[in-house]
């Protein structure tokens, strides 16, 4: 039985008991999948398994808060899913995990840039097969394979998790780890490169391009706050709407500090953000430095304690200065 | 939200550096509209400047003052005008015109143009302190229970007569000591210099009395061998943890009186004179307690001294030790133990080494001219050099700097005035209060002559020698200060003006309890509103640290005083000059 | 009143009420000379200071910003300045990722009877952000920086790609 298969069963069992099933379907095109809202045995057939699944169906997990509710996850997914249950906001005996090995999923803009390359429009896009490690997208008639490791999301490439950490229901056989230790982050390793100046410059120019749409926030499972977000209250009153570069950052350096120790760099914001704005390289780099600092990784333990939540008497990485 | 804010500038705290005038005329130009009354005034915290302030409160006119001038730490009980108005500082006086010189490390010049560094620096502060106003919230009507109990620390002859004092006025105390006896170093006194009519002989320290009727007095509380660890919240409000062997506990306290008191040195400073080395070198300590127990001998041998020499100063008034004080009472209690020795032993000689002879009190050189006129001692003005055994004898050697020569006495036994040092452990002791302390570990005062017995950690009070060496009788009165201190600070409405306590606000709370897990003071309980969890805070266990308001992401726990919003206008107020 | 261009730079403290503030105060008492570029934000503890406040100073254009509170095990609300500690360590590590030299911002301890240690941490502090001059803003990034990030970046605007 496939994996995919063997989901829909598992779920199907479990539905009667669960006010939905939150997992993939197919969308408007082939290239997309969508967020499925199972609600009833005949939206089981909908479900789909595989290298498109690119959304974080953790997202919507605390708009189901004291309601029993089913989530189908990638291995990545189910660390927000974690972090959600450490902290408290969605309550572990109202969720029900579904889960299977995976392999990786695309990134669409990486496809696109293929097809783009074989002259190709993503928009005509017909049919997406995947077979192992290589991708093949039928558009306009045509079909142009495209090895999977050099479509697949950036995250996928340096996966820890290809299965999930926490599971009620994992199907199949496990997922092989992608590699050993994950390689240096070509992000991070790119700003890191820069002088200071320059990434002042770096920021200067793509937050120039913000629409402060917030899709950002709005894709972050770990952005709890919704409606009462800082960035757009007046009490207290963090952000003023104007469209500056300042303001714009400000809300960028808001986010990634309130994900500090949190953030499971699912790659949502950077996912979902319509002006191509590398706004998960700041997450990147904080998650680097909780990790050197209080050797944590978010996700992984719902009993552990936040770093910035707890503190040590003598801290072991901290170095005070000297006056 | 602050809209009518009467400003009020204290002429004393920025004079003669700057013209309160003209810093008020800056405020109604730059802030005019939110500030219908910009005055100025000589001493704002004067019984005349309180008045004048209450009036344009009782006129209806403000709904909040803004008193720039002294710290914040200082005065915080004066200006206190009810709930209807919000009081905020802004720190004009050790901020700016006390710590402010020009850039080259001059002093401004009085008169003279006011330099631009100085301008700008008074000017922003009085921005802020306009813009944090303004983001100001209503006082909160409901009042957290307070605490009216005075912790008094120290056992000795000033926390006694504090303890008194206090609960002769009603008042609960709980009476700390950290040995397991009450009476402090006046317990070693057999007796002390004449503090009473004719003042003509020693007499009884009075002790034994006093600590009955403090072990008598069903109002306060002795807690022997036991010690503060902790001293956490506010005036009214605090919560002292106390440790008692190995148990800890925590009690409700409104405020402090510290009486730590002294000790006698007993460092290197002693060794010149051949103590630890020679066994008829003593302190005067120890001699008290021969005194004491009736029973003056010379330690090699136990005969009864025939000659005695005093050396004074030993540990005072000494560069080279970095001990340039006086301990003040040393001059005295060497009269008194020159006489003592002549009363014990009539046919002993005393000699006494001394710098100056120091007895400011109260018929105080009468007593000292007695012991040389009428007991015969003898007092050499001069330092001794250097003290050595020979033949059973210590023979002192000095110079009379009066006669120009040198002396040498032959004695039976030689009595060390050591000098006082701060109690061991004071500086640990100030730190947990957050007081300051001198280089020596004598705590500081609030101001040496306006405010002797206050500190600047508000609710918290001082007395007695752990402020610098005192005798009994100052110990005593600075003993009972503290406590009328302390009486008229739980006699003011102040307890009644909004507390500085986090709130939430229901609807933007998500009920994630990050705030409740970082509060110290477990301040913060889960409730359920609607089927929802929301914190909420017991605002009668809130300190008003506001760590959980930078925990709260959505920031749905503002701490009320310092919001996000007034520490924002702050912030603003600065970036956009 | 803008800053005194030239002469003075805006550097900004946030100092908790119970000790650091103390400390400037006793400073200020004991006359001891200190820069004068330094303006001070009372806040009641070191742990009430959210890092996104030295952020936002440092982003709107402050040219530097110390933070100081109750040495560690001294704080007046017993744990206040142990979460500080973390939460700015995290943000001096954070900084230099937004293009702001973390020499901009420091923290430290200073108890309300140090005014000499208050003095020396202003005027070291103060130094060295006279030796790094006035911060940029944003607006004043050179168009040849610009240029040089911008043609840095490859297709799809990611960093590396």
């Amino acid at each position: 039985m496939s994996r995919l298969d063997a989901l829909k069963t598992r779920i199907k069992e479990a539905l009667p008991g669960l006010e939905c099933v939150i997992g993939w379907q197919k969308g408007y095109d082939a290239l997309h999948n969508t967020p499925l809202f199972i609600r009833g045995e005949a939206d089981v057939d909908k479900l789909e398994w595989g290298a498109l699944n690119v959304h974080n169906p953790a997202v919507y997990l605390p708009s189901f808060a004291g309601k029993k509710v089913g989530v189908v996850v990638k291995g990545c997914d189910s660390r927000s899913v974690v972090e959600l249950l450490q902290e408290k906001l969605i309550d572990r005996d109202n969720v029900v995990i579904f889960s299977a090995g995976c392999d990786g999923v695309v990134d669409i803009a990486k496809v696109r840039a293929k097809l783009a390359a074989a002259g190709l429009n993503a928009g005509n896009a017909e049919k997406v097969a995947v077979d192992g490690k290589t991708v093949t997208v039928t558009a306009a008639g045509k079909a142009v394979s495209m090895p999977m490791a050099e479509v697949a999301a950036d995250k996928c490439l340096r996966c820890q998790f290809p299965n999930a950490v926490l599971a009620d229901a994992f199907v199949g056989d496990p997922a092989p780890q992608v590699q050993a230790a994950p390689a240096a982050d070509a992000d991070l390793a790119a700003l890191d490169a820069m002088s200071v100046p320059e990434r002042m410059a770096f920021w200067r120019y793509h937050m120039d391009r913000c629409i402060r749409c917030y899709a950002c926030r709005n894709a972050c499972p770990m952005c709890v706050c919704r409606d009462h977000c800082i960035a757009q209250s007046r009490e207290p009153h963090w952000l003023s709407q104007e469209d500056s570069v300042t303001e714009k950052l400000m809300f960028q350096v808001v986010h990634a500090m309130h994900l500090a120790g949190r953030c499971t760099e699912c790659g949502e914001c950077q996912r979902a953000c319509p002006m191509d704005i590398p706004v998960l390289a700041l997450k990147k780099h904080l998650n680097r430095t909780i990790h050197d600092l209080f050797d944590y990784q978010a996700g992984v333990d719902v009993a552990a304690i936040p770093p910035l939540l707890q503190f040590k008497l003598e801290e072991d990485n901290i170095k005070e200065r000297s006056w | 939200m602050a809209e009518k804010i009467g400003v009020y500038i204290d002429e004393s705290s920025v004079a003669p550096l700057l013209n309160a005038e003209e810093l008020a005329a800056y405020v109604k130009e730059k802030c005019g509209g939110a500030c219908p009354i910009v005055k100025a005034h000589k001493r704002l915290s004067s019984p005349d400047g309180v008045a004048m302030i209450k009036a344009d409160v009782d006129a209806g006119e403000l709904d909040a003052v803004l008193i720039c001038g002294t710290s914040p730490r200082v005065d915080w009980d004066v200006f206190t005008f009810g709930d209807k108005v919000l009081v905020d500082r802004v720190n004009l006086r050790e901020f700016v015109t006390l710590s402010y010189k020009n850039p080259d490390g001059s002093s401004v010049a009085a008169g003279g143009p006011i330099p631009a560094e100085l301008r700008s620096m008074v000017q922003d502060y009085l921005r802020m302190g306009v813009v944090k106003m303004q983001k100001m919230n209503r006082p909160n009507p409901e009042l957290p229970e307070t605490n009216r109990t005075i912790l008094v620390l120290g056992g000795g002859f000033t926390g006694m007569n504090a303890a008194l004092a206090a609960a002769g006025a009603g008042a609960e105390v709980i009476l700390v000591e950290k040995s397991d006896k009450l009476g402090g170093r006046a317990a070693g006194l057999y007796k002390t210099f004449p503090m009473n009519y004719p003042y003509l002989e020693a007499t009884d320290t009075g002790i034994d009395r006093l600590i009955g009727l403090v072990t008598g007095n069903s109002r306060i509380k002795v807690r022997l061998n036991t010690t503060l660890k902790l001293l956490a919240g506010a005036p009214a409000m605090y919560e002292a943890t106390l440790a008692s062997g190995g148990n800890e506990e925590k009690v409700p306290v409104g405020s402090v009186v510290l009486a730590a008191g002294w000790t006698p040195m007993e460092t290197e400073a002693l060794a010149p004179f051949g103590y630890g080395k020679f066994k008829n070198v003593v302190t005067s300590a120890e001699f008290e307690a021969m005194v004491k127990a009736g029973d003056i001998k010379r330690p090699s041998d136990g005969k009864e001294p025939k000659t005695v020499v005093f050396i004074q100063c030993v540990g005072s008034r000494d560069k080279s030790l970095d001990r340039p004080y006086c301990s003040g009472f040393c001059c005295m209690y060497t009269a008194k133990q020159a006489i003592l020795t002549k009363d014990h032993i009539p046919d002993s000689q005393s000699y006494v080494f001394y710098m100056d002879i120091r007895s400011p009190g109260k018929m105080y050189d009468e007593f000292t001219r007695r012991a040389m006129e009428e007991y015969g001692a003898r007092y050499i003005r001069g330092r001794v050099a250097m003290v050595y055994p020979k033949d059973g004898k210590m023979i002192v050697r000095g110079a009379d700097t009066l006669a120009g020569t040198q002396v040498e006495v032959e004695a039976d036994l030689v009595v060390l005035a050591a000098g006082a040092e701060a109690a061991k452990g004071a500086p640990q002791l100030a730190e947990k209060l957050r007081i300051s302390y001198d280089k020596y570990g004598f705590f500081m005062e609030s101001h040496p002559k306006l405010k002797p017995v206050e500190t600047n950690t508000a609710g918290v009070y001082l007395a007695g020698s752990c402020q610098g060496p005192k005798d009994i009788p100052q110990s005593v009165g600075q003993g009972s200060a503290a406590a009328a201190k302390v009486l008229a600070l739980f006699s003011k409405d102040m307890l009644e003006s909004d507390p500085q306590i986090s709130r939430v606000d229901i609807k933007r709370c998500v009920g994630c309890g990050k705030c409740i897990m970082t509060c110290p003071f477990k301040a913060i309980k889960e409730v359920e509103f609607r089927g929802q969890k929301k914190a909420e805070v017991i605002e009668t266990v809130c300190q008003g640290c506001g760590i959980c308001t930078s925990t709260c992401p959505q920031g749905a726990i503002q701490l009320s005083h310092f919001t996000d919003n007034q520490i924002l206008a702050e912030v603003n107020a600065l970036c956009q000059s | 009143m803008p800053v005194l261009t030239g002469k003075e730079l805006r550097i900004v403290g946030f100092l908790c009420n119970w000790c650091s503030y103390g400390g400037a105060d006793t400073a200020g008492v004991g006359r001891f000379n200190q820069p004068t570029d330094l303006r001070i934000i009372r806040v009641p503890c070191s742990g009430r200071i959210d890092p996104l406040f030295i952020a936002k100073t440092l982003i709107n254009g402050a040219d530097g910003v110390l933070v100081s509170g109750c040495h560690p095990r001294d704080c007046h609300y017993a744990e206040g300045n142990f979460y500080a500690r973390r939460r700015l360590e995290v943000l001096k590590r954070f900084l230099p990722i937004l293009g702001i030299d973390p020499a901009r911002f420091d923290y430290t301890w200073v108890s309300a009877s140090e005014g000499q240690r208050w003095q020396k941490v202003v005027t070291v502090f103060t130094e060295q952000i006279h030796a790094l001059g006035p911060a940029t803003r944003h607006e004043n990034v050179s168009p040849e920086l610009l240029a040089k990030v911008a043609s840095a970046i490859q297709g799809g605007n990611r960093v590396a790609a």
